[in-house]
């Protein structure tokens, strides 16, 4: 539809306006500055020269140099050479440059100041992000691991992809590449609870956010992400630490003048690996060798006329041969993106405001017969203010102002739905659609169907035509999360020396809508054909589902919810005679949520928390730390006598590197520290997340499904009584038990190593209670009854090297490896040793051993029967592992590797000079196993015998299938896939089996970008002062020893697959 | 200045941060229980969750006994039916098929039936609660739910002989132990529901008056005739004296199975079957005739009485109907494309339940007595053809080629079953009557014949006694007249005793009510019958001999209506019966010689006595450690 292109440029010329409006709001406000400057008239003014340089006496091009307080600035030639004109004779000048500390100089009537400017490395590292403030790293004892926000700068339009490998302590693997539903999964150390919430808290900027916050948060506006692993950093959380926490902090402004950025980025993604599927005439040839082989009476779907007929190629309507994915799809999508920030201040205020614009494309073919795009189409708009604002010399006021925009056009159920109809759709029973010509008066596309089981026209259209689902319709949705926080930071100074009092307020909105416009396709199906003319006629055979020629329209879900946060703390930070510092905190929070559309009174209830933290902190020398914190964190869900946990942690630290006696070695060991914590942490995210109250029982007054009704038509019905869960008031926390010993070690000022040892033991996990069926219970009785350990290493090396002529080589490699096992596990004593969880991890899976496959009849009726379903010769053969002659669920043993990996790594390298730089990053993960999905990829029919829903997939037969299976000519007891058969062989999909288990061990080259920075001369005609082009590839190599589909999607493999990416870039600085 | 401005700011933003009972959000008046039985009309809504566990009998996938046994196939692969499974010999202790004991795999959670049933009768029972309810509503109610839990108790009986006893709810928070009760022996079950029977009917009306809201509620005619199928199904050789449970014991001993026989457990069963049977003719309850519409032949009339004892909806042979599970996508699974202007209407036409040919061949000849005793009847050319006349057109096509198996056959054979050549009377016949009307025509290149891999029959056969006669087949859809699911009908009631009275050694007492089941059918009574026709003439003079003949009657008269597969278990016969082939014509033939080839579609294994009993799903025995699993797996 034209229209809706306008309306998609329409939105994006709204988006400039927006942009340009959010800029000129700083202007304004500092244009205030230039009139108290006025004020100051009377005073004299010089003009200033020098040259800047670096500590190796090179000159520094591009430093900004700026009369502190004014917008008066300039900016260093190539030569570092800089005249600033209009200098107060008592200013104060400050160079500034990135990388390197700014410097403040008084010009106290100098004509002429020379600078040099220090490197920043050491200042950059200097602070890391903690709960509810920063610490000095040198003195932290805690286990966070931080990342700069330059490494997670990967081309796509979610950061949650580029987590995986880049951060020690960091579990993460992405199963899907659909636009919009591409978040990876992540944990922090591995997953130790049985809860709804395995993944960590993520907060940014203090405020708690989702992990779609997350993923559509920029890069280029982070100021600071780290994550908080061990006991000591996450206590202060309280009851939503336990699982670890992210913490992003984005920028604010810096004194200074207006500098833009702009990054702007085109990428084209295609299907890193495309599973093949056997060609048509192999599919009818297999299918009634399916067919055949397990009912030798039954007719062929398929006759020889049909499949020779195709072969030779005849009438491609009415033997039609789709490769629907080569018809539906396009190989590469192109996905732009733009960021803009602009930044500065002076006077009483900073300003950091940035504004960004994605697209994301699917990779579905646009289709010139339809009027309307139904391809993928996600635009995702952001806008975010921070504003810093002097109110007083001692009182700082910040406001931050942001917001997401997503908005989406796509085909009727999403990308995935479409990928899988697309995948899922028998390639040889109908054609795409008729030619118009055979119905001249049909203002409609005649779509082909066929009727279920009925050669020719029937009655009805059975099937799923992936054309006809793609054009008859699209999705539109939106979803809006805006954010808006006020900070008071007061200065207690005039109180005590280093006393700090906060506040914060925040509230954020979320809301969600989707609609969708489509019609009711017109389904034909071949009615006649003369094979002797060619000639053939088309029969309309959905007249029952009332097809329409115009859009009806639905109104989807829709989503709202609101957040209000605030935040008080009260901190306290001094050092007393150069070697005591003596830090504070208490903070005080509290969070509520309300959402719109929960579906049930109890779930309606708004979510509430509420705490105080604490930490105490004090280092001696910088040699020696200790560190104490708390959280006292109170959860709505408990009864009032377990709704209150108080979470303790204590560590310590000794920096080996700062003791008199280190000083010989320092030069090789420039760094040593040993750190060790342990704490107690809560989490409250416990069972199912519509259990909101544990104490509370949920009866359900008006259940359907409990209905009956009466009377001569039937017709004096009521709804039932139900109770979904029984009132327990003994459910409370459960409670991880955290201690962490890590070590810090820096060589030769170029590499420096953190290695942290970390074992965790949670209790009072809720578990269902096994009860005995004859108690008639309608809802599970449960308790804190469970305990489970994990233990792990996370480490990271990072190494950083200037060479001469401006050469500089960077490297860095992370590993995590997280283990958990039970303690302790509701179940009963089983006969059967190996059936118990105790000792096995929490994602251990549980199966059956498959020995092979079954090589004849003897061989069945010899074997211990199978109780899944019927089965016969070159189906699975299953071990009987307790020996009671029956293969039941009491054989099934712990199988393989945990399904969350336990082990992550990754590692890369960058080096450049000053013009061009390069960097490569591998990422890896080992010990998980996956499984091959055997029913999504089990071929042919799949329709259940009580699924009377007219509309079923037939699933294509993937190449591998086809050429590898056990058949009666060829007794391949151990081919990749079973007898093939027309519907699903439950003995072979329904138990899990070792028959389709694979090793999740993989190695991909995450990352590989190329950048060329332009020299200033050739830029500063156009007033840039920086520009840098690059190109970058994502997901551009897989190493594993699995080749059917990406590995990465684990045993999703007709799933959307994940996207390899080439991406081009600038970045301009002005 | 302006520093104390914000810090004091800062403290009146503290200052709401008053604590007290911010995480205190429940508010009063979240539903709890006791709101339940507050009034009537909420309380009314516990009442239908009780009733709401009735398994559902009107659905092959919901009734074990339509596709459990012999009576009905399907093609395979492709129809994965829960209950169709045991007839395939797929039951297993994994997770077992149609398991009422938990709820899985097609079964319904009967104890958490038992559990609310037993809520509710706390409750109600309680005259301080539910304040509005006047006393005869409270009695009503009182002695529904007593009857609908002596009936969840009878199910589960039925299925699993010994099972635990539920009278009185166990706390959540009681120890484990008590949790895990033990089961309890047959006699113990079966006194337990008779008992509980009982003090049902004091409290139950005898019948509905408000028959648009009511009718299918609960009345004395009901209780009693449960009560009868109880003592009768106690009283047979699978529960009264069976041997081959003499060793089956609990974990302390105690034997759940009595193996003495009880002749005294028949008398009772009599006496049970008597009451009832008083108690419906109260009600008017009788056998079923076919009285309007004079343009049809006799012979359609009689067949339709005997369709119509089923699908007219609250017809008043019906005892007790379930209103709640009314007849309707049944009907569409099972029935044919037989109307001509819609041959390819599979959509509601799906003829997917096929009655196989061991249950056609039980169906009488004309003269009433079985196909290989009837001394007129050609037994030996029975897979011959010839052509329809004029004189069989109200059951056969005429001029068409059909099996001489299909001639000179009851009128239940015709009105039960639609097969190749027979005729199909149905109210939207276009010629108004039964004259030229529908016909199944099903061999290869018929019109009826088999369309594609799905929705056919694979037997050659149709249930067209499942079908109402108001059913239209439209172009691409259809209208179903649902009716009640006929869960207890007087001729069962009739059949249970003169079974009854001939264990008891009343056989002459017997034939009664045999013949007034014969009668409605369209047969002469036993005695003549026999006596004329049979090659055994004096067959139903012996206990035995009559015995085999009430066996036989009732697989006729109540086919497909989910009784054979419990008969075949309490005779004891299943062994026998349900270790054979199942047979179906070769339906992908064009001739009628190639076509009337019976055809096996399946070897039967019934393992006595393991598939007599259900098995406990065998997690569930780690769950009760005082359950013991039943013999033989």
């Amino acid at each position: 539809m034209r229209k809706a292109q306008c309306i998609r440029f329409g939105s994006l010329f709204k988006t400039c306006i927006l942009i340009s409006l959010l800029m000129l709001f700083p202007f304004h406000l500092f244009a205030v500055n230039g009139i108290n400057e006025t004020s100051e008239e009377l005073q004299q003014r010089i003009a200033v020269k020098g040259i800047v340089k670096d500590e190796s006496d090179l000159p520094l091009a591009g430093v900004t140099v700026l009369v502190k307080g004014t917008t008066n600035a300039t900016m260093t030639s190539t030569n570092g050479e800089y005249t600033l004109k209009n200098v107060p004779v008592e200013a104060v000048l400050v160079y500034s440059f990135i990388g390197m500390q700014t410097a403040e100089v008084e010009v106290k009537h100098q004509t002429s100041i020379d600078v040099v400017l220090k490197e920043d490395a050491v200042k950059m590292d200097d602070v890391v992000v903690v709960a509810f403030g920063t610490q000095k790293k040198e003195s932290m004892i805690s286990s966070i691991s931080t990342v700069s926000p330059g490494d997670l700068k990967v081309p796509s339009s979610n950061l949650t992809t580029a987590l995986a490998g880049r951060l020690a302590g960091i579990i993460a693997y992405q199963r899907s590449g659909e636009p919009g539903k591409d978040n990876a999964d992540f944990f922090i150390r591995g997953v130790t609870t049985f809860g709804y919430k395995k993944d960590p808290l993520i907060l940014i900027d203090g405020i708690e956010s989702t992990s779609t916050d997350l993923s559509r948060l920029q890069p280029d506006d982070i100021q600071a992400f780290s994550i908080l692993k061990d006991a000591t950093a996450t206590a202060l959380y309280g009851a939503r630490g336990a699982n670890g926490v992210i913490q992003i902090t984005t920028k604010e402004g810096k004194e200074g003048p207006l500098k833009v950025s702009v990054r702007f980025e085109n990428s084209w993604s295609s299907n890193t690996s495309d599973i093949e599927l056997a060609d048509p005439i192999t599919f009818m040839q297999m299918a009634n060798e399916a067919t055949r082989t397990r009912n030798p009476q039954e007719a062929l779907p398929y006759s020889y006329e049909k499949i020779e007929r195709t072969r030779q190629g005849l009438n491609p309507y009415v033997y039609p041969a789709n490769d629907w994915r080569e018809m539906l799809m396009k190989n590469t999508a192109y996905n732009p993106r733009l960021n803009v920030n602009i930044s500065g201040g002076g006077g009483i205020g900073r300003y950091y405001v940035a504004a960004s614009y994605n697209k994301d494309n699917g990779n579905l073919k646009m289709d010139k017969r339809n009027n309307f795009n139904n391809n993928i189409n996600l635009e995702t708009y952001q806008l975010r203010s921070n504003i810093n604002l002097d109110l007083t010399k001692t009182t700082q006021a910040i406001v931050r102002l942001s917001g997401t925009f997503d908005d989406y056009t796509g085909p009727i159920d999403g990308g995935e739905a479409m990928y899988k109809k697309i995948m899922g759709t028998n390639p040889v029973l109908f054609p795409a659609y008729y030619p118009s010509s055979l119905q001249p008066q049909a203002n409609h596309i005649l779509f082909g169907n066929a009727t279920r089981g009925v050669e020719g026209a029937g009655t009805s259209a059975d099937y799923t035509n992936p054309y006809a689902e793609m054009v008859k319709g699209y999705t539109d949705y939106s979803r809006s999360q805006m954010d808006a926080t006020i900070e008071l930071k007061q200065d207690l100074r005039f109180i005590t020396q280093g006393l700090n009092v906060r506040a914060m307020f925040n509230t954020s909105r979320y809301s969600y809508y989707s609609i969708s416009r489509k019609y009711n396709p017109y389904y034909y199906a071949v009615g006649s054909y003369d094979k002797l003319t060619d000639s053939y006629t088309i029969a309309q055979i959905n007249e029952k589902d009332n097809p329409t020629e115009y859009l009806d329209y639905n109104e989807n879900s829709k989503d709202i919810s609101s957040a209000v946060y605030i935040e008080a703390a009260l901190s306290y930070n001094r050092q007393f005679n150069e070697k005591h510092d003596l830090g504070g905190l208490l903070v005080f929070q509290r969070r509520e949520k309300l959402e719109a559309n929960r579906g049930d009174l109890q779930k309606s209830l708004p979510y509430r928390n509420q705490g105080l933290s604490g930490r105490f902190t004090y280092a001696y020398d910088n040699r020696y730390m200790a560190e104490f914190n708390f959280g006292y964190n109170g959860s709505e869900r408990f009864y009032k006598t377990n709704r209150y946990g108080f979470f303790p942690a204590v560590g310590a630290g000794w920096s080996v590197s700062n003791e008199k006696f280190w000083k010989p070695v320092s030069k090789i060991v420039s760094k040593l520290k040993f750190k060790a914590t342990y704490g107690l942490v809560g989490n409250d995210a416990i069972g199912s997340e519509d259990d909101r109250f544990f104490y509370l029982s949920n009866v359900n007054m008006n259940d359907g499904g409990k209905s009956y009704s009466f009377g001569e038509n039937f017709q004096y019905g009521k709804n039932g009584i139900s109770i979904s869960r029984y009132e327990n008031r003994d459910i409370g926390w459960e409670k991880s038990y955290k201690s962490n010993f890590g070590m810090e070690l820096g060589l030769f000022n170029d590499f420096e190593f953190q290695i942290d040892y970390f074992t965790e033991k949670r209790t009072n996990i809720l578990m269902d209670r096994s009860v005995s069926p004859s108690m008639g219970l309608s809802a599970k009785v449960r308790a804190n009854v469970g305990e489970a350990k994990a233990k792990g290493v996370d480490m990271s090396l990072d190494y950083k090297k200037m060479l001469p002529k401006n050469y500089w080589v960077q490297a860095r490699g992370n590993f995590t490896y997280a283990h958990s096992e039970f303690l302790k596990y509701e179940e009963p004593e089983y006969n059967e040793k190996y059936r118990s969880h105790i000792g096995q991890s929490l994602n251990q899976q549980y199966g059956l051993i498959a020995e092979r496959l079954f090589i004849d009849e003897y061989d069945v009726a010899n074997s211990p029967r199978q109780t899944w379903s019927e089965y016969g010769p070159g189906d699975i053969k299953y071990v009987d592992m307790n020996g009671d002659g029956v293969i039941t669920d009491a054989d099934m043993v712990p199988i393989g590797y945990p399904t969350v990996p336990e082990i992550v790594y990754g590692f890369g390298f960058s080096a450049g000079n000053n013009r061009v730089d390069f960097s490569m990053f591998f990422q890896g993960s080992a010990r998980s196993s996956f499984w091959i999905n055997a029913q999504d990829t089990s071929p042919f029919d799949h329709k259940s015998p009580d699924d009377y829903n007219p509309y079923h997939r037939d699933v294509p037969l993937i190449k591998a299938y086809a050429d590898n299976h056990w058949s009666e000519s060829n007794r391949n007891i151990y081919a990749l896939w079973p007898r093939l058969s027309p519907t699903l062989v439950r003995n072979n999909t329904d138990p899990r089996n070792t028959w389709f288990m694979r090793n999740g061990a993989f190695l991909r080259l995450k990352s590989v970008e190329v950048g060329y920075t332009f020299p200033e001369h050739m830029l500063r005609k156009l007033h840039v002062s920086s520009l840098r082009a690059y190109a970058s590839g994502t997901n551009l190599l897989l190493f594993s020893g699995f080749n059917l589909w990406d590995i990465e999607m684990g045993g999703n493999g007709l799933g959307y697959p994940i996207q390899r990416v080439i991406n081009l870039g600038v970045q301009v600085n002005f | 200045m302006t520093t104390k401005k914000i810090l004091l700011s800062i403290l009146l933003i503290g200052s709401f941060f008053s604590c007290g009972d911010y995480l205190d959000i429940v508010p009063d008046k979240i539903a709890t229980i006791e709101n339940a039985f507050a009034n009537k009309n909420e309380a009314e809504k516990y009442l239908m969750t009780c009733y709401s566990y009735i398994p559902a009998h009107h659905e092959h996938t919901g009734n074990v006994g339509l596709m459990g046994a012999d009576e009905l196939w399907a093609y395979y692969p492709g129809s994965d039916f829960d209950p169709w499974m045991i007839a395939r010999g797929q039951q297993n202790t994994n997770d077992p098929y149609m398991n009422y004991w938990e709820g899985r795999r097609g079964g319904r959670a009967l104890y958490n039936a038992l559990r609310d049933c037993n809520i509710f009768l706390e409750n109600v029972e309680d005259t301080n609660k539910v304040p509005d309810l006047t006393s005869t509503m409270r009695q009503r109610w009182i002695g529904e739910v007593k009857f609908l839990k002596a009936y969840y108790h009878f199910l589960l009986f039925r299925m699993y002989g010994p099972i635990v006893i539920v009278d009185k709810n166990i706390a959540i928070d009681a120890p484990p132990l008590e949790m895990q009760k033990k089961r309890s022996s047959v006699d113990e079950v079966v006194n337990y529901i008779a008992g509980l029977l009982d003090e049902a009917y004091e409290y139950l009306p005898q019948e509905v008056t408000n028959k648009t809201e009511e009718l299918g509620r609960i009345t004395k005619p009901i209780a009693l005739t449960l009560k009868a199928k109880l003592l009768v199904t106690a009283a047979s050789p699978l529960f009264n004296g069976n041997s081959d449970y003499a060793d089956f014991t609990d974990k302390e001993g105690v034997h759940l199975f009595n193996a003495e026989y009880d002749q005294n457990k028949w008398l009772k069963a009599a006496e049970a079957c008597y009451d009832a049977i008083e108690s419906c003719k109260l009600n008017n309850i009788q056998l079923y005739t076919f009285k309007s519409n004079d343009r049809l032949s006799d012979t359609t009339k009689i067949q339709m009485s005997i369709r119509n004892s089923i699908g007219e909806k609250w017809n008043n042979e019906l005892i007790w109907g379930l209103s709640g599970r009314a007849v309707n996508n049944l009907q569409s699974v099972c029935m044919a494309r037989i109307d001509p202007a819609n041959l390819g209407n599979m959509w509601a036409a799906q003829e997917r339940l096929n009655p196989t040919i061991e249950i056609a061949n039980n169906f009488y000849t004309d003269n009433g007595v079985p196909l290989n005793e009837d001394k007129t009847w050609d037994y030996s050319g029975r897979y011959t053809s010839q052509v329809a006349g004029t004189q069989e057109r109200f059951n056969l096509a005429e001029g068409y080629v059909t099996a001489k198996l299909n001639y000179h056959r009851e009128n239940r054979y015709y009105a039960n079953l639609a097969f190749d050549g027979s005729v199909w009377y149905m109210q939207n016949s276009r010629s108004g009557s039964d004259e030229n009307t529908f016909t199944v025509k099903a061999r290869m290149g018929q019109p009826q014949a088999k369309l594609g891999a799905y929705n056919y029959s694979v037997t050659g056969y149709w249930p067209k006694k499942l079908i109402s006669w108001k059913f239209v087949l439209s172009s691409n859809s259809s209208t179903t007249e649902w009716f009640p699911w006929p869960e207890l009908r007087l001729a069962d009631l009739y059949l249970l005793y003169a079974e009854a009275l001939n264990e008891s050694d009343q056989t002459i007492a017997a034939l009664e009510w045999i013949d007034l089941v014969r009668e409605r059918a369209g047969l002469k009574g036993v005695n003549e019958s026999w006596t004329t026709y049979s090659t055994k003439p004096d067959k139903f003079k012996t206990k035995a001999g009559l015995r085999e003949i009430i066996q036989q009657e009732r697989t006729i008269e109540l086919a497909f209506e989910g009784q054979r597969f419990w008969d075949l278990r309490r005779w004891k016969t299943a062994a026998t019966v349900l270790n054979q082939k199942i047979h179906g014509w070769d339906i992908d033939q064009e001739v009628p010689e190639a076509y009337y080839r019976p055809k096996v579609l399946f070897d039967q294994e019934f393992v006595a006595p393991r598939d007599y009993l259900w098995p406990l799903r065998e997690e569930s025995l780690y769950y009760n450690k005082s359950l013991v699993q039943n013999p033989g797996w």
